[in-house]
């Protein structure tokens, strides 16, 4: 394994490893669907999946990532609740989907994350497709959750997954550098607004103008943001711009 | 339209295996084909057809750099570029990476919003 990968690979371990130790009947995972799900025909803001079962991934995903095509299960209980049951809940206008191919922000950490044996709520946040949400409903998507969560009327236990960027270019004059980092500044700043929760700091400093210029792709840290509003503000157990050639790796956990 | 219409056909292709092989043996029948199945929006451009004149020369030509300048989004175009061009053509991967970025790199960041 190439030496820049094996930092990733070790992240990765050691969060499967908390992630298992958590003992969680049900993932909400937050991710930005690629435009493979959801594109310009149709760009919901937030979607919460609300099926029974799961398919991944797309025959370009396949090509494109090398990734397998698996099933996971869906929670459609917790799902409702979080929709809010016969009326949209939280101020929130949630799309809903009953049937959802998920792409790889949600296939990624499912599978170095899990053994595809825990049933999940799977949550899009449009970060790719401007407009996009503004920093500080993410941070209300987040506290939402966490205390929609913390209300349903099952006592099962719920862990949340969110996945996204540091500055990261897809599909541009600066893609795949070879490792220099895009935007240093930005990672340093994001990593710190994790590591001393720093919920303001990062809805302050995560305008879409600041994440387009730390990179086109960029603007999916703003899941991390929804993951810190989801701990109530609280710092980060671990915080790491992790160093791999195509772009710096978030990972940032929370053991509450 | 069209952005909406370039993203649309690009995505086309770049979905299955299949098609990325036909665009990238015949992109001139591909693109007419992708036409007469009625597979664009069905909002009329200024000059009848479903794509300008120019876009239909650029997805011909696989010009992605007139793609990026006309506003197609970028994660897809790239996807798309790293499809027809490394995986059905054969372009390595890091030389094709360079093309792309020195090709893109005059035009800035266009707005690929909706």
């Amino acid at each position: 394994m190439p030496d820049d990968f094996k930092r990733t690979s070790e992240n990765f371990a050691t969060f499967r490893a908390a992630l298992r130790e958590t003992r969680p009947d049900v993932l909400v995972v937050l991710g930005s669907d690629h435009l493979r799900m959801f594109s310009y025909e149709n760009s919901p803001a937030f979607c919460i999946g609300k099926a029974p079962q799961y398919v991944c991934t797309y025959e370009n995903e396949a090509r494109t990532f090398g990734l397998d095509e698996w099933e996971v299960a869906g929670d459609t209980e917790l799902a409702g609740w979080l929709l809010g049951g016969h009326e949209l809940a939280g101020g929130f206008d949630f799309a809903m989907s009953n049937e959802w191919l998920l792409d790889h922000s949600f296939s990624i950490p499912l599978v170095y994350l899990t053994d595809l044996d825990i049933p999940v709520v799977p949550i899009h946040a449009n970060a790719n497709i401007p407009p996009i949400p503004p920093a500080q409903r993410f941070a209300d998507l987040g506290a939402y959750l966490a205390a929609a969560i913390a209300a349903a009327p099952s006592d099962q236990r719920v862990a949340l997954i969110a996945t996204g960027h540091l500055a990261t270019e897809i599909g541009g004059p600066r893609q795949f550098l070879g490792g220099d980092p895009l935007d240093q500044e930005f990672d340093e700043q994001a990593v710190a607004w994790m590591r001393d929760g720093d919920l303001e700091g990062a809805i302050s400093g995560c305008s879409f103008k600041r994440l387009l210029a730390a990179g086109n792709v960029t603007s999916q840290f703003l899941n991390f943001i929804a993951a810190l509003a989801a701990a109530g503000g609280r710092p980060a157990s671990f915080a790491e711009a992790t160093a791999s050639r195509y772009a710096p790796g978030p990972f940032f956990r929370w053991d509450l | 339209m069209s952005t909406f219409d370039i993203d649309k056909f690009i995505m086309h292709v770049e979905a299955s295996d299949q098609q990325v092989r036909d665009y990238a043996a015949d992109p001139t029948a591909f693109v007419a084909q992708w036409e007469e199945r009625g597979l664009a929006s069905r909002v009329p451009v200024a000059d009848g057809g479903s794509l300008t004149a120019n876009e239909r020369r650029t997805l011909e030509e696989r010009d992605y750099a007139e793609l990026y300048r006309l506003g197609a989004h970028p994660y897809v175009l790239w996807h798309f570029v790293e499809a027809v061009f490394v995986w059905a053509g054969d372009v390595p991967w890091p030389e094709m990476n360079e093309r792309f970025r020195e090709a893109v790199a005059p035009l800035g960041y266009p707005d690929f919003s909706t």
